[in-house]
């Protein structure tokens, strides 16, 4: 058995920020991953980190009023104001690390312009903002010597007496299981995108957390707000960073037009993410696209600009749609990009149970309500990793090691060997997957409505079903993808289930969920958060009011 | 065809089997060279002088372009090696009018301009692209029939791909196989053949640079090879030079010898191999020119 | 588009521990990747199939292996671009041990990164934590280049010298550093640039370029392996062999317009450097005797001082037009053979004047580094003669040397 004061599960940007934090109070941290932290999904963030920086004229109360305003008041008030008011030290303190952030003509940290947002303060690296935070964490989590599991996969939590204890996992190069035992457990495991097809998130973003804490009962929030991005490839879902509008791209149809004139006359492109990708779409269903696609035309912007601050999603336009952004636009379509809810937490980063705590995309302080600003995700993750590790290991000192139950590697084995003898000519995890991505896309998309999320819901069930009949076709124990791949298929069918429960019951269109039989917000019905957990017979669906702290709810105009 | 020559320093050098068997083939081939107005022309830097200071290398090159644009003739080099440091610094100084304007300052001491004009193509380019493959098979008069060779390009002559116009022209990414067909001998395709040479650590760390010549005459050797074929002379001075060193470290006999590309071709077109300087390599031809029917 | 996979597959959990490759046909759009194809084997027609991707963007840096023999991601290597004869042939990315099918071990690969203390430095105290560190965009731009490393591998797969010698830092790792000793924020240069003098670093890379032709990022490692080799230079870093042997060579073409063979591996390993002279001498002896006899007088090329003229301009290490200057030909002249003579009767005083301990430094295989350290006697009268015999290089040493110890 391994032993560790906390233990970081996940090793994106809210794990390895929540391991320093935590290492640097003074307790013994590990970070496990199931892929090696530097190839961990934050890295894929292109666009940038926000910030106000309150001595450069820019108060952080518009940014919070911005990522409110932006959440369609959904957001929970005190946890923004936490986030926004720290964010400058947050993103000073990684530079501090080394991040080299794009600089102005005075040395200065340099900002780009984001949608949603009223001032230019997103402070950004190039067009890999992600790659460079994560990499730059990942050094520093060297530095200070904290122990990483590289390619451990965690198959479950460990709960006793409604504490959370650690986790078993497996070492996906050997196959071996072990048991962690820790004092406090943070999970950091990012987002869910692959449970809709298709997503601009990584293969590896399959919910685990989400569902690991589902599964032991604890509660989940906002699970129905699903983002959608304006500007993703049709290819292959690949995004397009939202940098490319900030550096002035605009969008057009196939009449050339700048058709967010008719949408949001004042922000245009930049306007928050729902209301553009909800545009985009009603000029695809009213036949202004073109083979399902509208268009992102960077051609104004000149080569300089294209090959300084959007090297990377040039390179995308030229490997994946064809296009030379310099010269042609480049087709896109709203595409499924980030979970907006999560596990529940508190500032602190706690959940429901005694011992777990989450911290970035997999969890929901809830800062982003229903809809989530651009670039403030990666803030979201520092900002809430760092004081979630600052809490878990203050908890940590406080808790008494105890012995575990014996044979709770015996009880995975078990498992894991169940699936493994299941008849090879079973049914692969590929279909399945597949069914379950297209059905989430076609029914918990930009619109919905009433019947599709109940078609979705018994979608599921049958999905479940023939999932538990799956075969495992590698009985292999050294790297079993399949095997794994497996494993997150189960994670990703909770995820799911979630998801669609939360929707169906959300009687009203706010932020990210639009209803098309219920197209209004209801402030005075539904101004509260919908909670969803697993009990012993199936899910519990809940609610809890909205905080509001300075700003009144308003009609949302951009 | 007349051609502006830069043979470089080596083949005036360490190898001068290449500047003679470069002579009589290229006076076969119906290739003119100018020599006297490129005698002034500076060392490429090999990309060691660009380890200290690149724009040094680059105008030194653009000094040399610049001669022979003077000349009016196309530019024919016989190194890989000098061919990619001319080829990446052309790339920099064409695709950047400031900068060769700020290389040109160094130049105008002298009087000389640099228009941007110049193409450097080594001799195995122009075998192939301006001579043409027909005419060197036209030229062969004691076929290499039966004659296994393993091409070997030297790093500089395909890497970076970007520099080198292979775009343009993609026959130069075979051309060494090309060549050998022609000559009518069978090409020992090896693993080793678009790799490093180990030449330039050889001054630095010798074992590593005997490893890779024992790995690549071994494998050649293996795959039944009667020698290998270079473009650069300063794979050459590796694979030759230190082959009884390699052979020490593989702990067993080698013997492959390496010819120069011209030295190939002037076997199969008749030329006498005292000429070509055969006998002044390294490892001994003796036995591979028995197998090509000529006396050694 | 139909394409035949041809992947190496390897399964270390089977009987027969050997690689075989498996043909695998799959029907593909015509803008699909080699990833997507294989994603498509593994879900679709064999689930065994283990290799690592999760981005399909070419910034997670997971899926590096070879194509064609070529490291590439597969996620950015499109097929149509690729398949030869309706056939591509994939295999796990070279100098790593092959853990299962397309997966490799990359856990050398992550030590050397570790090795060179891959984690900013910065000098003084405390920094406020309300302002950035002041620092030009144009700095960042550079190292922004090399941040832009996904730690994919495929420089390290494809790298000639880690072929012949697991010990060397590789591309990646080095290219790391240098975002170290580049970063106006560090300030551990120094021993950063000590460290990587040794032996495995800066200096046993032999500039093949491969690292710079299959670099998915364009981060060119070996441009940046020139760039620390230049800063130990001008740091004082001057009496490796890989040092020597760059100043030796660009004071060769300085002074004759051409690389001069005979001096040159004799500056490279030090004058003095008795055991590697008689080293050579074999090689010397073979060379003669095939009659590869490198010109023994000065061959400058006519023109010369024009070429001066330049090196006057743009050299930094040099710009005294007039100081001392002797052909490096005469050192070329005094070839291995008169040398080594000369040496053993040196050698024999020497011994007898100083203890064995000084000339300890001179065995074969150690890399000296490190010339701002206090000299011992023996390297002290070594770098003299280089001084003496190479005005311009040795000339710049000294000087950095006494800086340094002014600066201190
Ligand atoms: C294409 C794209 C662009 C984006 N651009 C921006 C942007 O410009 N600005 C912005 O603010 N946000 C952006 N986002 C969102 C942002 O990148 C993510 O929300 C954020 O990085 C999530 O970070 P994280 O630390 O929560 O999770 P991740 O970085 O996803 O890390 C999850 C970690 O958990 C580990 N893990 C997961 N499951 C397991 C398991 N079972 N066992 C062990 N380990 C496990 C993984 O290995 C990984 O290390 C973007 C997202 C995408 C998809
Ligand atoms: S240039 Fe150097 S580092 Fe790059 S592949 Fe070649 S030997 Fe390796
Ligand atoms: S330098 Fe290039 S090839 Fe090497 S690891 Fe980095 S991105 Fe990959
Ligand atoms: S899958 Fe991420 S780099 Fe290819």
């Amino acid at each position: 058995m391994i032993d560790h004061d906390v233990l970081v599960i996940g090793a994106g940007l809210a794990g390895m920020r929540a391991a320093l934090a935590a290492s640097e109070s003074g307790v013994d941290v590990a970070v496990i991953s199931k892929v090696h932290p530097v190839r961990s999904h934050s890295n894929a963030a292109q666009g940038g980190i926000n910030a106000a920086l309150t001595d450069r004229g820019d108060p952080w109360e518009d940014h919070a009023f911005d990522t409110i305003k932006g959440s369609d008041y959904l957001a929970d008030q005190n946890a923004v104001e936490v986030m926004c008011s720290e964010a400058g030290r947050e993103v000073i303190a990684m530079e501090h690390m080394g991040v080299i952030f794009s600089r102005d003509d005075e040395g200065r940290l340099g900002t780009r312009a984001f949608g949603g947002q009223r001032q230019a303060r997103t402070f950004f690296v190039a067009d890999f903002t992600g790659q460079a935070l994560l990499h730059v964490l990942y050094e520093q989590v060297l530095k200070v010597g904290v122990r990483t599991y590289e390619e451990w996969f965690v198959l479950s939590l460990i709960v006793e007496e409604g504490q959370c204890r650690g986790a078993i996992v497996m070492e996906i190069r050997t196959g071996d299981i072990h048991v962690i035992r820790a004092k406090a457990v943070i999970l950091a495991t990012g987002g869910l995108g692959r449970v809709f097809e298709p997503s601009t998130n990584a293969l590896i973003c399959t919910g685990d957390g989400m569902a690991l804490a589902y599964r032991e009962g604890v509660s989940l929030m906002d699970m129905e707000m699903v983002q959608y991005h304006p500007t993703t490839l049709k290819s292959n879902g690949a995004l397009m960073s939202e940098g490319a509008r900030g550096e002035g791209a605009y969008l057009i149809n196939s009449d050339g037009e700048r058709f967010m004139e008719r949408y949001a006359p004042n922000m245009m492109e930049l306007a928050s993410r729902d209301v553009v990708s909800r545009s985009e779409q009603t000029e695809i269903l009213e036949g202004r696209g073109v083979d399902g696609c509208v268009f992102l035309d960077c051609r104004h912007l000149g080569e300089k600009v294209i090959n300084e601050k959007l090297s990377q999603i040039s390179d995308l336009a030229r490997d994946f749609a064809n296009v030379d952004m310099s010269k042609q636009p480049v087709p896109i379509r709203p595409g499924m990009h980030y979970q907006m809810g999560g596990i529940k937490t508190d500032v602190d980063g706690c959940t429901s149970m005694r011992g777990l705590y989450a911290a970035g995309e997999t969890a929901c302080v809830s800062v982003h309500g229903g809809n989530r600003l651009g670039a403030n995700s990666l803030l979201d993750t520092l900002v809430f990793g760092r004081r979630s590790g600052e809490h878990a290991a203050n908890f940590a000192r406080g808790v008494v090691e105890r012995a575990l139950n014996d044979g709770l590697i015996d009880r995975e084995n078990r498992g894991i060997q169940a699936m493994m003898d299941r008849a090879g000519e079973g049914e692969l995890f590929g279909s399945i997957r597949l069914d379950m991505g297209r059905t989430m896309n076609e029914r918990l998309a930009v619109f919905r409505d009433d019947e599709g999320m109940r078609d979705a819901v018994s979608k599921l069930t049958e999905l479940r079903n023939r999932f538990d009949s799956v075969a495992v076709t590698d009985k292999g124990k050294t790297f079993n993808t399949n095997l794994l791949f497996t494993l997150e298929l189960g994670f990703m069918l909770d995820c799911a289930e979630a998801i669609a429960l939360s929707g169906l019951e959300r009687k009203e269109s706010r932020g990210a969920h639009f209803r098309t039989d219920m197209p209004e917000r209801d402030d005075k019905n539904w101004l509260k958060h919908i909670l969803v957990s697993r009990g012993a017979d199936g899910p519990i669906i809940e609610n809890t009011p909205v905080i509001i702290t300075q700003w009144e709810p308003q009609e949302r105009k951009y | 065809m007349k051609y502006a020559f830069y043979p470089g320093c080596v083949s005036r050098g360490a190898a001068p089997e290449l500047y003679d068997a470069t002579v009589e083939v290229c006076s076969r081939l119906g290739i003119e060279l100018e020599y006297d107005s490129m005698s002034g022309a500076s060392c490429t830097g090999a990309g060691i002088l660009q380890e200290k200071n690149l724009k040094l290398g680059d105008t030194l090159n653009a000094r040399t372009f610049a001669l022979a644009e003077k000349t009016g003739l196309p530019l024919m080099t016989i190194c890989s090696t000098c061919q990619g440091v001319m080829s990446q610094a052309n790339d920099r100084l064409k695709s950047d009018p400031e900068y060769l304007a700020e290389i040109n300052k160094s130049l105008a001491d002298e009087g000389l301009e640099y228009k941007g004009t110049a193409d450097p193509r080594h001799l195995l380019w122009v075998l192939i692209e301006d001579v043409g493959i027909e005419k060197v098979k036209s030229l062969v008069v004691k076929p290499m029939t039966g004659f296994k060779a393993a091409p070997f390009y030297g790093c500089y002559i395909v890497r970076p791909s970007s520099a080198l116009g292979f775009e343009e022209n993609p026959d130069r990414q075979d051309s060494l196989e090309q060549v050998i067909e022609a000559v009518g001998a069978e090409v020992v395709d090896f693993p080793g053949k678009t790799l490093c040479c180990g030449f330039p650590i050889v001054m630095i760390n010798e074992k590593n640079a005997v490893k890779m010549v024992a790995n690549h005459t071994t494998d050649a050797k293996d795959l039944g090879a009667d020698a290998m074929v270079t473009p650069c002379p300063l794979c050459h001075l590796n694979l030759d030079g230190y082959q009884p060193q390699a052979a020490s470290m593989a702990k067993r006999p080698i013997d492959l010898p390496i010819l120069h590309l011209p030295q190939m071709l002037g076997l199969a077109m008749g030329i006498n191999p005292k000429d070509m300087r055969l006998n002044g390599h390294m490892v001994s031809t003796k036995k591979m020119l028995t197998k090509v029917a000529v006396s050694p | 588009m139909e394409v035949t996979l041809s992947v190496k597959r390897f399964d270390p959990d089977s009987d027969q521990h050997s690689s075989y490759n498996q043909d695998y046909v799959v029907e593909m759009e015509e803008s699909a990747t080699v990833l997507d194809g294989l994603i498509k084997v593994r879900e679709e027609v064999d689930g065994t199939l283990a290799l690592r991707c999760s981005c399909r963007s070419a910034i997670c840096g997971s899926c590096a292996m070879r194509v064609n023999g070529q490291a590439r991601l597969a996620c950015n290597t499109k097929l149509v671009d690729i398949v030869d004869s309706g056939k591509v042939v994939v295999e796990p990315a070279g100098n790593m041990e092959v853990v299962k099918d397309l997966v490799v071990d990359f856990s050398p690969f992550w030590d050397k990164v570790r090795d060179v203390k891959p984690w900013l430095d910065p000098e003084g105290p405390d920094p406020d934590p309300d302002q950035e560190y002041l620092a030009s965009n144009e700095a960042m731009l550079d190292l922004a280049g090399v941040m832009a490393c996904i730690m994919c591998g495929a420089c390290v797969s494809d790298c000639t010298v880690l072929e012949v010698d697991p010990n060397f830092l590789g591309p990646a790792a080095l290219a790391k550093a240098y975002r170290f000793v580049a970063d106006p924020r560090d300030s551990d240069d120094e021993p950063r640039l000590s460290d990587l003098n040794e032996y495995g670093g800066m200096w046993d890379c032999t500039r093949c370029m491969q690292c710079v032709e299959v670099c998915p990022k364009g981060v060119d490692p070996m441009g940046r392996i020139m760039s620390l080799r230049d800063k130990a230079m001008a740091t004082g870093y001057t009496s490796t062999y890989g040092a020597r042997h760059s100043m030796a060579f660009t004071n060769g073409v300085r002074q004759e317009g051409r690389v001069d063979e005979l001096s040159l591996p004799v500056l490279s390993k030090g004058v003095f450097n008795i055991v590697e002279q008689i080293k050579m001498i074999p090689l010397g002896i073979r060379a003669q005797l095939a009659g590869k006899r490198p010109p023994i007088l000065p061959h400058k090329n006519p023109g010369q001082e024009n070429v001066r003229r330049i090196f006057n301009r743009l050299d930094k290490h040099d710009n005294s037009p007039d100081r001392l200057e002797i052909p490096t030909a005469i050192i070329g002249l005094a070839s291995p053979v008169v040398l080594t003579f000369v040496a053993i009767i040196a050698f024999l005083i020497l011994q007898f004047y100083w203890n064995s301990e000084s000339v300890s430094g001179l065995k074969p295989d150690a890399y000296q580094s490190g010339s701002v350290e206090p000299f011992t006697r023996f390297s002290y009268f070594h770098n003299c003669f280089w001084f003496y015999c190479d005005p311009e290089t040795s000339g710049s040493e000294l000087v950095v040397n006494s800086n340094a110890e002014a600066e201190r």
